[in-house]
């Protein structure tokens, strides 16, 4: 009898039970948990909307991301041109005195300014109207934003792609290898990584080589695989032991095999999730290193690099603070999310 | 066990000497990644001469060879005149100012910045030190202060409403950059409703120490925030994994009032793996207050590494990195010595 046949044989199916196998049931839950979902749709729009980034700001903003206009410079967004300037006035009662002293009566007149501009601004024809304003030097930040988003996007996942292949590679091999001499060197590169300020490191080193964007993932990879390969090598601790890899080692199962068709499998939701939160963890970094004007620098849009314009007047200009500050906020939470709701759905069958 | 104890710390401690050297080689390495090498910042000036290259090489000692350059950065140049048989690069005297000899980073000697012209590394490091502690420490009483009582809530009202919120709190804060954090808070606070000043350590001629501590307020706050996280998440995991233990349950069942299971029984267990969290706060003591002096003009080792490296000033990076490199991994030696005491049931093998 071949394999096939006894596996068709020697498994009764059972009656009134659906079978379900591990990544059905697994489906199955994520399709019932709403937040998940709405946090997959939210990074949907964000992901269409910088791969669209070209055609929205041609087409339906009208601005281009890298054209200046000097004798527009850190304007407020053009619905709130209005507003601002009563905000700012309400802003000087409160300096007066401190909070003590704030005329918050102003704010029935900032508002109804906001929403006539809004209308105006909605009805405005295209390429007159900065819905986030403008930075330092007239561009539109929007677009800029949305420009941003590739970049920004695209690093989030290189460096997860990166760091998890070195952390899964390595983790496996000091896990399989345990106590030997290639998990101590492992080990000790773990730990001279560890206790160096590694941040101040990539700093120099993106300030040094100037990488582009595939650099700087690279730079932010090579020091992020370090808790990935930690966790793993626990987990094959446990697994390693287990009768089923002693059995195809006893059929005699090479080395490779036995790591990525047997163990590897076992360890997939794991590496799954931690490489979701990997994704955001990128995102923030690239964020402060832009923002220290050593990541992607202009005229390249990043998130990063867009506050890095504020840093002489964020309080005449706030905008250039929240706006990319918002773009990663709602990235990064919808990746959060997505990371947590999939923690639940790889373990399907517990409740 | 007092002897496993010596031999833990002396093997330790030699291990962490292992790991000073190795940071020394990484710091030795970036002078010499710099493309162009490290004096390549002249070339932004049209008038440098091949001749002032050649000079300002050979002042720095940059025309030597690697391992000799080195061991100089190491140890210093005034011992080389010692060594017989004049060689390429035994200069026989000290080529970087004559009545000063380098003296070399095992003596904290660390050169001469490229950009404070004249100024030792070391004293320009010494002179930020301070500032970086008091943030960085007081960082820590707060993150500390709020992080365990927060934590504790968490577990005992698990699956309530503190518990939820706290949670949502911890998520939000994650999702987003804590510098950015800060620049909010500094726009609102200091900009806007002036509570708070824009920057600085202390207002210019004012130096009294509630004039300090007003402007330690908010990024002693704001730098708390990551700390405070991670603190917290620990206490509630580790408060969490203890209220289940049999020796809970039986506290419990002689009849102890709660609050007592949990002050005598609970927390005293729970805290200890605590301590060992407390070790990754050192290395944040420059590596994290980079961004956070950034944003709150914070007159610290952060700032002085911005300025390093956004002028090209290697030696002061080198330094820089060596010293915090230093302070990191004798922090964490320090954690892991005091883990070994307060837990007696620390294996003192590694």
């Amino acid at each position: 009898m071949d394999a096939q046949a006894i596996r068709r044989t020697s498994i009764p199916r059972i009656r009134g039970i659906r079978e379900q196998t591990y990544w059905q049931a697994v489906l199955a839950k994520l399709i019932r948990d709403k937040l998940t979902l709405a946090a997959m749709f939210g990074l949907a729009v964000i992901v269409t909307l910088s791969v669209a980034a070209a055609w929205i700001s041609d087409q339906v903003l009208g601005f281009d991301p890298t054209s200046t206009n000097l004798i527009n410079r850190n304007a407020p967004p053009t619905w709130a041109a209005t507003a601002w300037p009563i905000f700012q006035e309400f802003t000087q009662t409160c300096q007066e005195g401190g909070v003590s002293t704030c005329r918050w009566s102003l704010w029935g007149r900032i508002l109804s300014a906001s929403w006539a501009g809004l209308r105006e601004c909605l009805a405005a024809p295209r390429g007159t109207c900065h819905w986030m304003g403008t930075d330092q030097a007239g561009r539109d930040v929007l677009s800029r934003g949305l420009y941003g988003g590739r970049i920004s996007l695209r690093i989030g996942l290189y460096v997860a792609s990166i760091s998890m292949t070195l952390g899964v590679v390595l983790g496996l091999i000091s896990g399989y290898y345990a106590a030997t001499f290639i998990d101590d060197i492992i080990n000790a590169v773990i730990q001279t990584l560890g206790s160096i300020p590694l941040l101040f490191l990539l700093i120099i080193l993106s300030r040094i080589f100037q990488p582009g964007p595939e650099g700087l993932s690279f730079l932010i990879g090579i020091f992020g695989w370090m808790g990935v390969s930690r966790l793993i090598r626990g987990q094959i601790f446990s697994i390693r032991e287990r009768e089923y890899i002693l059995a195809s080692r006893a059929i005699g199962a090479s080395i490779w095999r036995i790591m990525f068709r047997h163990i590897l499998p076992n360890v997939s939701s794991i590496v799954i999730v931690v490489g979701v939160f990997n994704v955001a963890g990128a995102i923030i970094a690239e964020a402060g290193l832009s923002y220290l004007g050593v990541g992607i620098g202009p005229p390249l849009p990043s998130w990063g690099n867009m506050m890095q314009g504020s840093l002489g007047n964020f309080t005449d200009a706030p905008w250039l603070v929240l706006a990319p500050g918002l773009f990663i906020f709602l990235t990064t939470l919808s990746i959060y999310l997505i990371g947590d709701g999939l923690r639940d759905a790889l373990d399907p069958w517990v409740k | 066990m007092r002897q496993g104890l010596a031999r833990y710390i002396i093997r330790r401690g030699l291990q962490s000497l292992f790991l000073v050297w190795i940071a020394t080689l990484i710091g030795f390495t970036i002078y010499q990644l710099a493309p162009g090498g490290p004096l390549q910042f002249l070339d932004d000036d049209p008038k440098r001469t091949a001749a002032d290259f050649n000079r300002l090489s050979a002042l720095y000692g940059l025309d030597r060879p690697i391992l000799v350059q080195y061991l100089v950065w190491l140890t210093g140049e005034d011992w080389l005149v010692l060594l017989p048989g004049g060689t390429a690069w035994q200069s026989g005297q000290c080529r970087n100012n004559a009545e000063r000899c380098g003296r070399g980073i095992l003596r904290f000697d660390f050169g001469r910045s490229f950009y404070f012209k004249g100024s030792n590394v070391i004293d320009l490091i010494v002179e930020r030190i301070p500032a970086t502690f008091i943030l960085g420490f007081s960082s820590l009483v707060i993150s500390v202060a709020v992080g365990i009582p927060s934590g504790i809530y968490a577990a005992l009202n698990r699956g309530r409403l503190p518990d939820h919120i706290i949670r949502v709190t911890t998520v939000l804060v994650n999702t987003v950059p804590e510098w950015w954090i800060g620049l909010l808070l500094l726009i609102i606070l200091g900009g806007y409703l002036r509570i708070v000043p824009l920057g600085g350590m202390e207002t210019i001629g004012d130096g009294s120490l509630p004039d300090r501590l007003h402007h330690l307020a908010l990024p002693a706050v704001v730098s708390a925030i990551s700390g405070w996280i991670s603190i917290s998440r620990i206490m509630r995991f580790e408060m969490l994994e203890v209220l289940n233990q049999d020796y809970v349950r039986t506290a419990r069942a002689k009849g102890l009032p709660e609050h007592l299971v949990i002050l005598r029984h609970v927390l005293r267990n729970a805290i200890l793996p605590f301590v060992t969290g407390l070790s990754g706060i050192f290395l944040l003591f420059l590596s994290g207050s980079i961004l956070f002096e950034l944003v709150f003009s914070w007159p610290g080792m952060g700032r002085l590494a911005v300025i390093a490296i956004n002028s090209r000033d290697y030696p002061v990076m080198m330094g820089l990195f060596v010293i915090s490199s230093f302070l990191g991994i004798m922090g964490v030696l320090m954690v892991d010595i005091l883990y070994s005491f307060v837990d007696p049931r620390v294996k003192y093998e590694l």
